[in-house]
């Protein structure tokens, strides 16, 4: 009762302090001081709907509900939670005015999310690994497992109660930055081109897709032909690692057509397009989406220029005259296409002809590349923002059930700081394993399955230890623990939400599917038993008496 | 099936028996962390309690008690050895519905409200939520918690936190129940009150196993002790099997006038019995201070902390007529004297009655 005094006193005062910042023109300090209260009453309403979804009497409901009440009272996940019901609704204080609405929208998406995953990751650790490495040190899991309940749904009960309670954080902070974006988008644009990439490429779900060569057949044909030749002229060089010598070979060949060289004409097609010509004919659109990079020996040029054709027809024209395209190589170009772009076969053929001109005084003109991946993208819109936008936060809780479990079963094994750091260990693969994966791939000079990988890293260590060459063989090995960590850590990269959230990009079902099947439930299950199998066989007591 | 598959396991046999905990060659050696021999903290103990006994393991820290226990309770498993508890082995998630464990320190989440942490364990026996609050309301009211039942338990003193403990271990209305050091921490009212409660609850026929270093305590409640020292049972047995002075007599009687006493001595010498020792018997200090402590109550003086606590709770049953059965090696004569026949006595009558045994 008396708690409940206090609540409405607070919720008056609130109302009162809210009033007067309306009163005093300040709308927006307003606006997220009515998300902050929001937000505390809904984190009050969401824990009250799971004390209710676990009124069950069971041990693993149990010892859920048990967490669920730790992390709102201890003061360690408190802090966290209030950093997470704070955050979210000031990040619009900290936007810039003078910025583009698009970029304002895209920086509240990518910090709002950004950090709700974060700090959600860090509070799921902590409270894991402190609620059951405090219940095994304060001994107060002697007291739970004299009752009838299994060592494995104590577990499962701690990870249940985490993973219900990231739930109802990933909602909230959903919620709010979803309510923040309208809010925002409702604002004014710069511009009307603003305004359309607002519409187009955030408050959208678009698919993306990246070309092929204009002349398969030829990339093709240079590739083998380049492969023969190094077989040729470096048989033992090349048989040492045929792999790895090929995969090179294809990497500079790839490079080399996404490249229009000085002078000439590229053709990249995009095709199997029926769909969306239809939709762009129903008043959908279709984007050309270019990252252009400048190549020039001398030196680094911030603009690229080139003339550009649609399926063999000049594009844009302006006022009857072909426009010749110059692009500054430090943005994203977005590049509204014509509705008729696409041929009635679903092809559609951009040419690109280099107009550099040799820069003055130098020597060399300039050579254009569309680096594969992220250079030239064709775009269009496939679904509207709210339903990606769930679809994301369910990626961001899925791969949040994963860390629950890396930490419940890291707590299940150590103690409470070294299962806290295993933890993030793991957590910190899993985030970076995409980067690390790129950046090693290329300087990987081993076999590409892991197996392989495995059985040539440890075959060369033993020579150079051998040989005495010691640093060497711990680069090898150092290469081997990082292959096998990689390997055995999900990509959460693999499965990106906020950026394409932010970006407007489609998450696809298919791959909600997949990062449920690999993230949420077969990582999850191998690790749990993993933790499960030890802490069947762990002596639950402090003390040697 | 099952029950002609169980009847064949060892275990089984000995619950049939009558016997609710055996343990025969029970070691425990810890391992350090590069799994080298440490500690041998139990070394080949054997112990047989049977149902309905109050058995004292009784020893001085670091004895093994508390492993011996832990191993029973399926907390730690044992280096080699074989334990039987209520018919099962002690991982045995079945056997655990009717065992209720107090440990030696109150080990409780100081965020929860007493009322909370009793629904939590409630909760992890399957209790329906009617049964858990029935329960909770008496078993609080049996350690005169009621009024502070919403307080967080971290607030709570280290005695009130005992208190706590001992309802959680009896939520389950537990066939067996497993007591170490029931009393530390406690005040000596609250041990006295600790005590009758144990002491009732043997009356109803539960077993306890009571594993202590206060010395008091067995000699007030238990059927059968076992002397650990050292990881070994040194010593076990009844009480009287332990205690009587077989070469010794005492008599006890109202004040003597000096000519009787003169006359009694007279008696006994031409008897020839030498050696006699007459003297005014003294009161134990426990007994003075808990006449103190009901006498201010009983002048309504108030306090913060724990009330008295009222009889034990009606929930907590005798066992059923089926067990009742497999009471055997029951011995009656051994129980202490502040175990009446009746089974009407609540706690304030214990009291008295324990107050009057204890006037020499």
């Amino acid at each position: 009762m008396r708690n409940l005094r206090w609540l409405a006193a607070i919720v008056v005062a609130d109302g009162l302090v809210i009033a007067s910042l309306v009163a005093l023109g300040r709308p927006v300090e307003a606006t997220g001081l009515v998300g902050i209260t929001a937000m505390v009453i809904g984190v009050l309403l969401g824990i009250a709907v799971i004390r209710w979804a676990l009124g069950g009497a069971t041990g693993v409901v149990g010892v859920a509900r048990a967490v669920v009440e730790e992390a709102v009272r201890m003061r360690g996940t408190l802090v966290l939670v209030l950093l997470l019901v704070v955050a979210i609704p000031s990040l619009p204080l900290l936007l810039d005015h003078s910025e583009r609405l698009a970029y304002r929208m895209q920086f509240l998406l990518t910090w709002s999310l950004g950090a709700t995953g974060l700090i959600l990751s860090l509070l799921t650790i902590i409270l894991a690994c402190s609620s059951i490495g405090g219940d095994i040190e304060s001994g107060r899991i002697q007291m739970t497992l004299v009752k009838p309940i299994h060592r494995g749904e104590y577990l499962v009960g701690k990870w249940l109660g985490i993973i219900l309670f990231n739930l109802l954080m990933v909602a909230l902070a959903g919620i709010g930055t979803a309510t923040f974006v309208r809010l925002l988008a409702a604002t004014e644009a710069t511009d009307a081109r603003d305004r359309t990439a607002v519409d187009h490429q955030v408050l959208a779900a678009r698919v993306a897709v990246e070309p092929t060569p204009g002349n398969p057949g030829e990339v093709e044909a240079a590739i083998t032909e380049a492969i023969r030749r190094v077989e040729e002229d470096a048989p033992e060089a090349f048989a040492a690692n045929p792999d790895a010598a090929r995969r090179r070979i294809r990497h500079e060949y790839t490079w080399q057509w996404h490249t229009v060289t000085p002078d000439t004409t590229s053709i990249f097609v995009f095709s199997g397009l029926e769909a969306v010509r239809e939709s762009v004919g129903k008043g959908g659109t279709v984007q050309l989406e270019l990252k252009p990079r400048a190549d020039n020996v001398d030196i680094d040029l911030a603009d690229v220029r080139f003339a550009m054709w649609l399926n063999d027809r000049p594009w844009p024209m302006v006022g009857g005259d072909h426009q010749e395209q110059t692009l500054s190589t430090l943005a994203v170009h977005v590049l509204d296409l014509p509705a008729d772009a696409i041929d009635d076969d679903g092809v559609l053929r951009v040419t690109i002809a280099n107009r550099n001109l040799v820069p003055a005084g130098e020597t060399h003109p300039t050579a254009i590349t569309f680096s594969p991946g992220e250079g030239m993208r064709l775009l269009w819109r496939a679904g509207g923002f709210a339903g990606n936008f769930v679809r994301g936060l369910v990626v961001m809780w899925i791969k949040l059930t994963m860390v629950a479990a890396v930490a419940v079963a890291a707590g299940a094994c150590l103690d409470i700081p070294l299962a806290i750091l295993a933890s993030l260990v793991v957590y910190a693969t899993a985030v970076g394993s995409g980067f690390f994966r790129d950046a090693l791939g290329l300087y990987n000079m081993v076999s590409s399955t892991i197996g392989g990988a495995i059985a040539e890293r440890v075959g060369r260590t033993m020579i150079m230890l051998l040989e005495g060459r010691w640093y060497e063989a711990f680069r090898m090995l150092f290469g081997l623990v990082t292959d096998v960590a990689l390997w055995l850590t999900p990509a959460f990269s693999d499965f990106d939400a906020v950026g394409r959230i932010a970006s407007g990009m489609l998450i696809p079902g298919s791959d909600l599917v997949a990062c449920l099947w690999r993230i949420g439930l077969a990582y999850p299950l191998i690790i749990g038993l993993i933790g499960w199998a030890v802490f069947e066989r762990r002596d639950l007591i402090r003390s040697s008496t | 099936m099952i029950a002609g598959e169980t009847a064949r396991e060892p275990e089984a046999v000995d619950a049939a028996a009558g016997i609710d905990i055996k343990c025969v060659g029970l070691t425990k050696t810890f391992r350090d962390f590069w799994l080298r021999p440490r500690v041998r903290a139990v070394e080949g103990i054997d112990l047989e309690v049977r149902r309905g006994q109050i058995y004292g393991l009784l020893g001085p820290n670091g004895s093994g008690k508390s492993t011996t226990i832990k191993m029973i309770l399926g907390l730690v498993t044992p280096t080699s050895g074989r334990i039987a508890v209520l018919g099962r082995r002690p991982r045995d998630v079945a056997s655990k519905q009717r065992i209720g464990y107090l440990p030696e320190e109150s080990y409780l989440y100081r965020f929860l409200s007493a009322r909370e942490t009793l629904d939590y364990y409630g909760r992890l026996f399957r209790l329906p939520s009617r049964v858990r609050r029935e329960r909770i309301d008496r078993l609080l009211e049996m350690v005169g918690l009621d009024a502070v039942g919403h307080r967080p338990v971290g607030e709570f003193s280290k005695g009130m936190q005992r208190r706590v403990g001992l309802a959680q271990s009896l939520i389950n209305d537990p066939q067996l129940l497993i007591l170490d050091e029931p009393t530390s921490g406690m005040d000596p009212v609250g041990a006295r009150q600790i005590k009758d409660v144990i002491a009732d609850l043997g009356r109803r026929g539960k077993t306890v196993l009571l594993c202590t270093h206060q010395l008091s305590d067995v000699e007030d409640l238990c059927d059968r002790v076992a002397i650990m020292f050292g990881g070994r049972v040194r010593a076990e047995g009844t009480c009287d099997e332990l205690l009587v002075q077989e070469d010794r007599t005492t008599i006890r009687s109202d004040t003597l006038p000096a000519e009787v006493v003169a006359e009694v001595r007279d008696l006994l010498a031409r008897r020839g019995i030498g050696h006699i020792d007459v003297e005014r018997p003294r009161r134990r200090l426990e007994s003075l201070f808990l006449e103190i402590v009901e006498r201010a109550r009983a002048e309504g003086v108030q306090t913060s902390g724990a009330k008295a606590g009222g009889s034990v709770a009606e929930f907590l049953k005798g066992p059923e007529a089926t067990d009742q059965a497999a009471v055997v090696g029951r011995d009656d004569t051994t129980r202490p004297a502040s175990a009446p026949d009746s089974t009407s006595g609540g706690v304030d009558s214990n009291l008295i009655e324990s107050l009057t045994r204890r006037q020499p």
